[in-house]
């Protein structure tokens, strides 16, 4: 990853991030957001500082708690070796343990591997320097070409190092069901969630994703007021998982006659989609509800109505789909959202338990943040939680090049977040 | 939206059971000629709809509202209303659109189902033509599909011992749905499907063409019931027989909705006394159809499985009740049936038949 290439886009230094963004979250937060249901949540978000620079390779390389941590994980990998290959007589280790230090090993070792690449090559470095100062300039030149070659080789396996350091979550290789519903603001919220929509309809095509709609709740004036679809391809989880939250869209209605300006508010929620294996749901949880219920079914009866809505009775969790004309497609396109649905309830949870302590959310969680703004007089497009700002609006919505751009900053940002949790840093007090 | 009201389940005017379904089909088709007049000014598929949707439900035509949108989805090249862009609901309609709208909604005012009103439907994967009065599939048969579809393909996944290649055989095909269903999910299936109308029998052979299964389906014009020779002449032994047969009690025939009084074959309705004519029948051949543990697949009337259970052992040798499956609704609807082997020796039979 570039860690460095987004650097320009941002203001330098501690003093500008903060002269940027604390402003904005004096002001109570989300008045245009009217659901309560995430309110305990979003105070927990909003009041905790964001990180506002990303930084370097040799940056984070510069860091006492990098430094630390790759000693940390060292130490870790070889008393773990020492372990499993029986040299620790006297602490007798369970079969269990055993094996999880096996697992240990074998996840830490690429990781080791190239930390000791990295000293080798500082090695040679420092010999080089010795070189540098010889007596003989062609050995000097000799020495500065070496140097070189060595520096770039470092600064590879720093990057690698980095990579390796940030855990491969399974879920960023799931697919998804994407929803968006339209939010304060009328006729307008519908008319901009349609255009969101269509959005990311572009952007899964610009992927050459699938994109199949489960649900589609049309206005009267051809906007949406809610809508789904499942959303499959190689990464697609782990990209679109950073458009999650709300999207705030500031511009003189179609609907407005007297040209006054309007704010209005549409939601995108991305549900991870669970594989067979990784998620089960009991069938006698579920509640099937069809037009066919009641009176006598089967050849008694021909309808048309062949909308399904399944209930999972324990949370009361409920899935709907009517697109098709087929029942059975019907049901088997709920049960794809529910499942969706369930799976990232659990997700939240565990990801709630784990990472409590992390200082902004993007990604999975977080979904009550306005996170973007589309501001069509200026035609720009501001993404709040890194402070990015791009132009064209229109090339924007199309859901290729430009949101493309955007939302590679907001996984590098991202990374660059996890990596310093792992760090245990608190990232605005350690520049 | 599922507040959609529920459908005016029972139509409260057909009483009079005297005159039979064709004397009250042609009384009716008088009284609902009066369609509303063609608009003046041009109208936009939304108003179209709306405007139907009343007129269906002044009319007290079932399922007004979506009747009104998958007719008119149709005639502008979509399966449902949802999925149409917004601007081609609200732009106007060509006066020959209008017209179409107009005649083809009026044929559902006389209470034509949709599906022979657009002539087509969908069953899981396919989009079958439908014409009446061939009989209509309903969502039920979709999971008696699904059935077969699992068993067969564990079937395959675990291999079948002697390597036998998979076939099924449909007694009362309709419009082919069960058996091209199969065919296709099922790349190596091959089939036999046999309907006692010609019509049913014409409308199956359009829609293997038309979905290019033509080659793995042989169709006949086979009566079960008058002509069981000829079928067991006819065909070998399959691995799988599964059938959608008529399973109303005559009894219930009256009580129907216009929609399928009126305009579905009653053949592929009427069951008889106790809805248990076709099934005794095709149970009765099943061990003479099935190849050595062949299961047989029925979809029945809920209060059918136990008296098949009961019938069946007595009356049926070398053919064993296995269990009956429930529908999402939870009824019990689907019953398997498995064809057992008597051993070769003195001791043959006796031992299975408990």
């Amino acid at each position: 990853m570039a860690y460095r290439r987004l650097l320009n886009l941002l203001p330098r230094g501690k003093e500008s991030a903060y002269n940027l963004w604390i402003p904005r979250f004096q002001k109570p937060p989300y008045v245009l957001n009217q659901t309560v249901e995430n309110r305990a949540k979003r105070t927990l978000y909003t009041s905790t500082p964001l990180m506002m620079k990303l930084l370097s390779v040799d940056e984070i390389f510069a860091r006492k708690s990098l430094q630390e941590h790759l000693r940390k994980t060292e130490a870790e990998y070889s008393e773990c070796l020492q372990a499993i290959s029986g040299n620790l007589v006297e602490e007798q280790c369970s079969e269990d343990e055993l094996k999880a230090k096996r697992t240990k090993v074998s996840l830490l070792a690429p990781l080791i591997q190239t930390i000791r690449e990295l000293d080798t090559k500082q090695k040679e470095i420092a010999e080089t320097e010795t070189l540098l100062k010889d007596e003989d300039p062609c050995l000097r030149e000799l020495a500065e070409v070496e140097r070189a070659g060595c520096l770039e080789d470092i600064q590879t396996l720093r990057q690698k190092i980095l990579d390796l350091l940030i855990p491969e979550e399974e879920i960023d290789l799931s697919d998804l069901v994407l929803e968006v519903t339209a939010g304060v603001g009328g006729q307008e919220a519908m008319l901009f969630t349609a255009e969101v929509f269509d959005m990311y309809q572009g952007f899964a095509h610009h992927h050459g994703w699938s994109f199949d709609i489960l649900e589609h709740t049309t206005s009267e004036l051809g906007g949406l007021r809610h809508a789904s679809a499942s959303i499959s391809g190689p990464q697609s989880y782990k990209r679109m998982k950073f458009e999650a939250g709300v999207h705030r869209v500031q511009r003189v209605p179609k609907t407005e006659k007297q040209g006054r300006m309007h704010t209005s508010t549409m939601t995108v929620a991305v549900l991870p989609q669970p594989t067979e294996i990784s998620f089960t749901i009991n069938p006698k949880d579920l509640r099937i509800d069809t037009k066919r219920a009641s009176g006598a079914g089967g050849q008694h009866v021909n309808t048309t109505d062949s909308a399904v809505r399944i209930v999972h009775l324990p949370t009361g969790v409920v899935a709907e789909c009517q697109q098709e004309r087929s029942q059975l497609k019907n049901r088997e396109k709920a049960m794809k959202s529910l499942r969706a649905k369930l799976y990232s309830m659990k997700l939240e949870e565990e990801t709630s338990k784990r990472y409590n302590q992390r200082k902004i959310q993007i990604g999975t969680k977080g979904r009550s943040e306005k996170i973007r703004t589309y501001n069509f007089s200026q035609d720009r497009i501001t993404d709040h939680r890194i402070g990015m700002t791009l132009h064209d609006l229109k090339s924007f919505l199309l859901g290729e090049d430009l949101l493309d751009e955007m939302n590679s900053s907001l996984q590098e940002f991202s990374s660059q977040e996890i990596l310093m949790e792992l760090l245990g840093e608190n990232s605005q007090d350690s520049s | 939206m599922w507040t959609r009201s529920l459908s005016t389940s029972y139509y409260r005017c057909f009483g009079c059971r005297s005159g039979g379904p064709k004397v009250l089909w042609r009384s009716h088709a008088v009284r609902t000629c009066s369609a509303p007049a063609l608009p003046a000014g041009r109208i936009t598929p939304l108003q179209a709809v709306n405007l139907w949707k009343r007129h269906f439900e002044e009319r007290a035509v079932t399922e007004p509202e979506l009747s009104s949108q998958y007719i008119i989805a149709h005639l502008l090249g979509a399966k449902t209303i949802e999925s149409l862009e917004q601007e081609r609901l609200t732009e106007f309609l060509s006066r020959e659109q209008t017209e179409q709208i107009w005649k083809l909604c009026t044929r559902r005012l006389s209470r034509m189902p949709v599906q022979y009103v657009i002539e087509e439907w969908d069953f899981r994967d396919l989009t079958l033509k439908m014409r009446p009065p061939v009989f209509i599939p309903r969502p039920e048969t979709e999971e008696l599909v699904e059935l077969v579809l699992n068993d067969l393909q564990m079937k395959t996944e675990m291999g079948v011992p002697d390597k036998m290649e998979p076939t099924c055989l449909e007694v009362g095909c309709g419009s082919g749905a069960i058996s091209l269903s199969l065919l296709k999910t099922l790349p190596q299936l091959k089939g036999v499907a046999l309907d006692q109308s010609q019509d049913a029998v014409d409308l199956t052979r359009e829609n293997a063409l038309r979905l290019g299964l033509e080659d793995r389906l042989e169709i006949h014009h086979i009566d079960v019931m008058k002509d069981a020779e000829t079928l067991l002449r006819l065909i070998r032994p399959v691995t799988t027989l599964v059938s959608n047969p008529p399973y109303l009690f005559s009894e219930d025939m009256a009580s129907l909705e216009p929609e399928i009084l009126r305009f579905e074959d009653p053949a592929a309705l009427d069951g008889g006394k106790d809805g248990l004519k076709v099934i005794k029948q095709i149970l009765t051949l099943a061990p003479q159809i099935l190849s050595s543990y062949g299961h047989a697949y029925l979809e029945v009337d809920p209060r059918h499985p136990p008296l098949i259970r009961q019938w069946v052992e007595g009356n049926v040798d070398r053919l064993q009740f296995k269990e009956a499956r429930h529908d999402i609704t939870g009824r019990p609807r689907f019953c398997i049936l498995q064809k057992e082997e008597v051993k070769q020796g003195p001791q043959a039979g006796s031992g299975l038949r408990n």
